[in-house]
């Protein structure tokens, strides 16, 4: 397993993820606390601005790459039998792809 | 003094249980491992490993009241009665306070704790500036106790795979040790998802360390000389 997502890669990963999204955070904070929008057509206006759709599809991917590399050590600490693990990251591996794609239809494709 | 400890023989006993002493101490009596002694020389029948009893042999490593330490460093007057001592956690038992250390010593030996330097001997020695030699430091003084590996959740899932605190506290002693010669294949080594990186700085191996080192620190510095080294 020593793979594009093992070892010191995922660990990397994980905290490079970490720290966009802490960035990002931040950022949205900043901005609704000095320029809160006045209704949800502004909000959305701002949301489906490129640079920001852009920024927030990027966080989304963070965040999914992020619970990637934390639900594969949960599996690695405690399921061994490959029988159930291979299935439960088959299962995960699916779901956060799809998430990825419903993710990009509302940010980028909409 | 009042103590609860545990008790397993596997050729009479179908399960382990508790066993409850109350003994009268000396003043002479300071530490943890002199109450044990004075309780076997009542009840001979109990088991435990001591050699030094001052802290340089690690055998008396244990659970005392659910934190690891060495019984002849650890101060009676420090503990909470009843005083309830347990072998190492997740070790296998081999009979009362004593483990089985296969696999914790299989571990320690797999990051291969020795200088590897092919290049020729010099006449006399290898010579290490004073700031190379300080490097060791917090690194050398490890007794290989395993109170640290045996308190770490990460050995407890996966012993067989992940190297644990104190094997790696020792790999980072060589790939730091500035006579070494194998220092990426050493970290080449460790970089796979288990021997290295199933450590998540739970630090429990820091905090019970009977001789005050820092396997979760040594852990971080390889992880830092790897990324340094992919970039």
């Amino acid at each position: 397993m020593r793979g594009a997502f093992s070892g010191l890669r995922a660990w990397l990963l994980q905290r490079l993820t970490a720290v966009y999204m802490a960035a990002f955070s931040a950022f949205l904070f900043l901005h609704f606390a000095t320029d809160p929008p006045v209704s949800f057509e502004s909000w959305r206006d701002w949301v489906m601005r490129p640079e920001v759709s852009i920024a927030t599809f990027v966080f989304f991917t963070a965040l999914l790459l992020h619970a990637w590399v934390g639900i594969r050590d949960v599996v690695l600490d405690y399921l061994h039998p490959m029988m159930v693990r291979v299935p439960v990251l088959a299962t995960v591996g699916f779901g956060l792809v799809a998430l990825e794609a419903w993710t990009a239809r509302i940010l980028l494709i909409s | 003094m009042r103590f609860s400890i545990y008790r397993y023989n596997p050729e009479q006993d179908s399960a382990p249980w508790m066993q409850g002493y109350d003994i009268a101490l000396r003043p002479e009596d300071r530490m943890l491992l002199d109450a044990l002694i004075r309780i076997k020389a009542e009840d001979d029948s109990l088991t435990f490993r001591r050699s030094c009893r001052e802290g340089v042999c690690g055998s008396d490593a244990m659970s005392i009241n659910g934190r690891n330490g060495l019984a002849c460093i650890t101060r009676i007057s420090d503990l909470k009665e009843p005083v309830e001592l347990r072998p190492l956690p997740s070790f296998p038992v081999i009979r009362d306070l004593v483990v089985d250390m296969t696999l914790f010593f299989k571990q320690y030996h797999s990051v291969r704790p020795y200088l590897i330097n092919d290049e020729p001997a010099p006449e006399k020695e290898h010579l290490q500036s004073p700031e190379d030699r300080d490097k060791l430091d917090g690194l050398y003084e490890c007794i290989l106790c395993a109170c640290c590996t045996s308190q770490c959740p990460s050995s407890w899932w996966n012993p067989d795979k992940f190297v644990g605190p104190a094997g790696l506290l020792q790999a980072y002693r060589f790939i730091i040790d500035s006579r070494d010669r194998a220092t990426q294949e050493r970290l080449d080594d460790l970089n796979d998802p288990y021997r290295l990186f199933r450590c998540r700085s739970i630090m429990n191996c820091t905090e019970v360390c009977p001789r005050g080192l820092s396997p979760s620190r040594a852990i971080e510095k390889i992880r830092l000389m790897m990324v340094k080294g992919s970039l």
